[in-house]
């Protein structure tokens, strides 16, 4: 792809706009709407490159952090229906292809399928935390495994989304 | 969020003129003067200005701010509440500014609006955030103490703020708990499992309170009008509500913006000598858990707004890119 990046041209933009234009303008709402303009197109600079790696080393271990649920679930042979039937959806939407498994996944592709495996684990603790479920015998090693995950997920996710502010 | 055009500022100066006078009985020669935006607060419009009329007491000069409701926000919150709360809490010991008028529908002001006499002070948070602040910023927080107990050991039922919702201690935790959730499930963008694992904790570990009193909300150095080293104005109740008064501590302790001048450990303990009230570790714990919640979904709710193109601020378009580092406090601060 022709030079420069998307990533280097937002950075590039930005310290434009920091260095010739905000000068320009006086003090005011106005200045400071263009300062956290400036703000976001800096942070998006940074992030850019990184959006398409993230989503694809998130879904692997969300991926294989379900994987490992499915089988516990499945050696403890619930008697609980709901969780059988959540069990069932996991490995089918794990086995699915849809795009993101491609040698090459556009970040769209990887993006859906991050939103879709959110979505799982959403039901897998609604599933958990049912009373139906509370005698599950599988069901405290899989929450520690969730909360595992979820450190995980926020570690990765604030090595590409560090907020440009964080003021009330 | 633009810049104020003069037209619209005129515009607004005539309002006030007409709702002024109607809701000043008699009064007549209804002047508006040096009427300008405040620029501080991201939730709410701000506007400054100064009325004079001649009435049955003759000339009469009082400095305003007014409060308008923005077109969209971070908080989903009327005005009323905490127009009507303001006022109740006038002469209760709480510093609070005088709440003048409302216009509840925006009938006369174009949006909701209150108007309150204007309290002199300041709330620069970045002169309290320095190290060569960090007296000022003591003497502020020993005050904000002597305030929250104040708040915290108010008989709501006398001062007449029964229409807050009510709340028992059984259910004043669950109450936010819900609250938060609500706009959880309304505004988010992803199904967010991180978030949802917060509820769920918070839903399994909800503290019966010991006491209900009616809590800021919103409580912390940021909300406070200082002058010198005097609190002259505790600001922003718009999250007012009756509930758990842990909750204002653990609050006002966030990471964020807590004042490490005068450590939380202090805060309670001082707290409990003055308001007679005891805070139980695990209530503050879970409280301290429920603020970066709560914060996580308010910078959530400004992003919506934002997204769907109900407000142009800038500075609510990438508030959700907060929400990772206020989780990951959360699971740090979550017992094993």
């Amino acid at each position: 792809m022709t030079k420069p990046s998307i990533g280097d041209l937002l950075a590039g933009v930005a310290s434009s706009l920091r260095e010739a234009v905000l000068p320009e303008i006086p003090a005011g709402p106005t200045r400071r709407q263009i300062q956290v303009a400036i703000s976001i197109i800096r942070r998006a600079s940074q992030a850019w490159d990184k959006v398409g790696p993230y989503f694809y080393a998130d879904n692997k271990d969300i991926e294989e952090t379900l994987r490992h649920v499915s089988a516990l679930m499945d050696r403890a042979k619930s008697d609980d229906a709901g969780l059988k039937l959540l069990g069932q959806k996991m490995l089918t939407a794990l086995d699915r292809r849809s795009g993101a498994e491609l040698e090459y996944p556009s970040p769209a592709a990887l993006s859906a399928r991050n939103v879709q495996l959110q979505g799982l684990l959403v039901e897998l603790q609604e599933a958990l935390h049912a009373p139906s479920a509370r005698d599950f015998a599988e069901r405290t090693e899989i929450l520690g495994m969730l909360r595992a995950l979820f450190r995980r997920m926020l570690a990765r996710e604030l090595e590409v989304n560090a907020p440009v502010t964080a003021t009330k | 969020m633009n810049a104020t055009p003069p037209e619209a500022a005129q515009d607004l100066e005539r309002r006030l003129k007409a709702f002024l006078a109607a809701r000043l009985d008699g009064a007549r020669d209804i002047h508006i003067a040096n009427l300008a935006p405040i620029t501080a607060g991201n939730a709410r419009q701000t506007w400054e200005f100064e009325a004079r009329w001649v009435g049955g007491e003759g000339e009469r000069k009082v400095g305003c701010v007014m409060l308008r409701k923005a077109e969209a926000g971070q908080l989903e919150t009327d005005l009323a509440p905490e127009f009507r709360t303001v006022r109740a809490l006038w002469d209760s010991g709480v510093p609070v500014a005088r709440a003048l008028w409302i216009d509840e529908e925006g009938i006369w002001l174009e949006r909701p609006s209150f108007i309150m006499e204007k309290v002199a002070g300041t709330t620069d948070l970045l002169p309290l955030l320095k190290p060569e602040g960090a007296a000022l910023s003591r003497a502020i927080a020993q005050q904000l103490v002597v305030v929250a107990a104040r708040l915290h050991t108010l008989d709501w039922r006398k001062l007449g703020v029964d229409f807050l919702p009510f709340a028992t201690p059984e259910t004043a935790a669950a109450q936010q708990v819900s609250y938060w959730r609500a706009l959880f499930l309304k505004h988010r963008m992803e199904p967010h499992p991180v978030m949802v694992a917060a509820f769920v904790w918070l839903r399994e570990h909800q503290p019966i309170t010991r006491r209900i009193s009616i809590v800021h909300g919103d409580f912390r150095l940021g909300n406070v009008l200082y002058e010198e080293d005097r609190i002259n104005a505790m600001l922003d109740w718009e999250m007012v509500h009756l509930g758990d008064p842990v909750e204002d501590i653990a609050w006002a302790y966030r990471s964020l913006w807590g004042p490490q001048t005068f450590p939380l450990d202090e805060f309670v303990s001082r707290y409990t000598e003055l308001s007679g009230i005891q805070v139980d570790p695990a209530t503050l714990l879970f409280y301290r858990l429920l603020g970066e919640v709560k914060h996580s979904i308010i910078s959530l709710t400004g992003a919506r707004s934002f997204m769907d193109g109900r407000t142009r601020n800038l500075f609510l378009a990438d508030r959700a890119s907060t929400i990772t580092a206020y989780l990951q406090q959360f699971l740090d601060w979550l017992p094993a």
